[in-house]
């Protein structure tokens, strides 16, 4: 399953967006932010199926939580920034 | 011992607060500083904290600032609001913790409703003091001397009609009645952790209803590259490693009141103070009683007050002597002179605390009756 990662200015809105997600049935863990995706430095951010992510986002506005970026992985783990 | 200082501290912490922060210690490493399950322990222990305080107070988890005490949190609010020279509104019965900040700020200070218990001449000084112009205001929720619950919704309202920014000062109130950031208004409502809530000293809350200066920057856990502090609640107050152990206490505490009901606390205390204040007040003692009173009841004992506290800490009974931090307040009662001896009730108000002081208290007057001889 490919995998999407949401990322966060911190760790309270990522824990947010994880409750968010688990009581709308969405499976996803709060991870911190792979270095490179964070360009300001230190960051949290979702992990989830490819599948989840236009709903994920979808619910997370509607909750009020803003996120920065969104990313595709691809099976060899390759990055690709997605626009939402 | 009876414990009877609430209003300094609560004692007797539900057994919750205590499994709650030996939790802590055992399972929690730094919150929002990695992402092992240590770090995402502390992290879940720290946002439940907020989640429960945000259901508390009325507001979202990312409003609910942690603090060091219910004096960080004002200084954090002073600091926002007050340039030097600035006209700031005050009422009567302040603690020192909201004007020694303003004294240092060299703010322009009015202090508006000097009379105990009356909420018309609060109401009216307070609106003529705003009406006069003002760049801020703040006031206390609950008088930590004398009990007196000042009418903070309508001096809510009277700020925002006239446009002027606002702190609560919910040292005494915060877990014993209803306070909510976004009915209210406010822009900060500052309280402890440990009276009230419940929860271990070195905590405190901040409820920011407007974005607050940092009052000391430093690692957040997010925007590491920046050297400006995060712009966002509450990394941008919350500079350094957080209390773990404190918050997870106080979240217990907090988790304790929320099932418990603040109604039905906030009724045993003031039933307690009553019946206590009314017996002291039949003992001869001048005793501060009114209709807006909360769990807390002041006397003048006829002996010196910290000898009268002295005297019944020795008979097991701790209450609280002096000017309590707030010679305003003792000011606006007549009794910067004397003192006051005050009494004041926690969650656990219970008939046997009141008939335990009041045996105590009689003994104290044939003492000081024999002494007089």
């Amino acid at each position: 399953m490919r995998k999407c990662i949401i990322t966060f200015r911190s760790v309270t809105p990522a824990q947010r967006a994880e409750e968010v997600l688990h009581r709308a049935g969405v499976e996803c863990v709060v991870q911190r932010t792979p270095k490179w995706m964070e360009e300001k430095g230190c960051g949290y951010s979702v992990r989830l199926d490819r599948q989840d992510v236009m709903a994920a986002a979808m619910l997370l506005r509607q909750a009020g939580i803003s996120f920065k970026k969104t990313y595709a992985l691809s099976d060899s783990g390759a990055p690709e920034e997605l626009r939402l | 011992m009876t414990y009877l200082d609430n209003g300094a501290t609560s004692f007797h912490k539900p057994e919750s607060v205590m499994r709650a922060m030996r939790c802590a210690l055992e399972n929690c490493a730094n919150p929002g500083r990695g992402g092992y399950t240590a770090a995402m322990s502390a992290a879940k222990t720290v946002l439940r904290c907020r989640e429960r305080a945000g259901e508390l107070f009325g507001c979202a988890p990312e409003q609910v600032v942690f603090t060091a005490n219910c004096t960080h949190g004002l200084n954090i609010a002073i600091a926002t609001l007050v340039k030097p020279g600035s006209r700031v509104v005050i009422s009567g019965f302040e603690h020192n913790a909201v004007t020694r900040p303003l004294h240092a700020r060299k703010a322009k200070v009015k202090v508006a409703g000097r009379k105990l218990f009356d909420w018309e001449d609060t109401l009216r000084e307070f609106e003529q003091a705003l009406h006069s112009g003002a760049d801020a205001a703040i006031f206390t929720h609950v008088s930590n001397v004398f009990g007196y619950i000042l009418p903070v919704e309508q001096m809510a309202a009277l700020c925002k009609h006239y446009g002027v920014p606002f702190v609560i000062d919910a040292a005494q109130s915060a877990g014993m009645l209803p306070v909510n950031l976004i009915e209210l208004g406010a822009d900060f409502i500052a309280m402890p952790g440990h009276k009230g809530l419940l929860g271990p000293q070195g905590t405190g809350l901040l409820l920011c209803g407007r974005e607050p200066v940092s009052l000391i920057q430093g690692g957040t856990g997010s925007l590491s590259a920046e050297q400006d502090m995060p712009d966002f609640l509450p990394d941008m107050a919350e500079a350094g490693t957080l209390n773990v152990p404190g918050i997870a206490g106080l979240s217990a505490g907090i988790g304790y009141i929320l099932q418990t009901g603040i109604d039905g606390i906030f009724r045993r205390q003031q039933q307690q103070a009553q019946q206590c204040g009314e017996a002291l007040e039949k003992m001869g003692f001048r005793t501060f009683l009114g209709e807006h009173q909360g769990g807390t009841v002041s006397f003048v004992p006829d002996m010196d007050c910290e000898e009268a506290a002295q005297f019944l800490g020795e008979k097991g009974i701790a209450v609280r002597a002096g000017l309590h931090c707030a010679p305003l307040a003792h000011e606006s009662a007549g009794t910067l002179d004397t003192g006051t001896v005050r009494v004041s009730f926690g969650h656990d108000a219970a008939p046997c605390q009141t008939g335990n002081f009041l045996l105590q208290a009689e003994k104290m007057i044939a003492r000081s009756q024999k002494n007089s001889q």
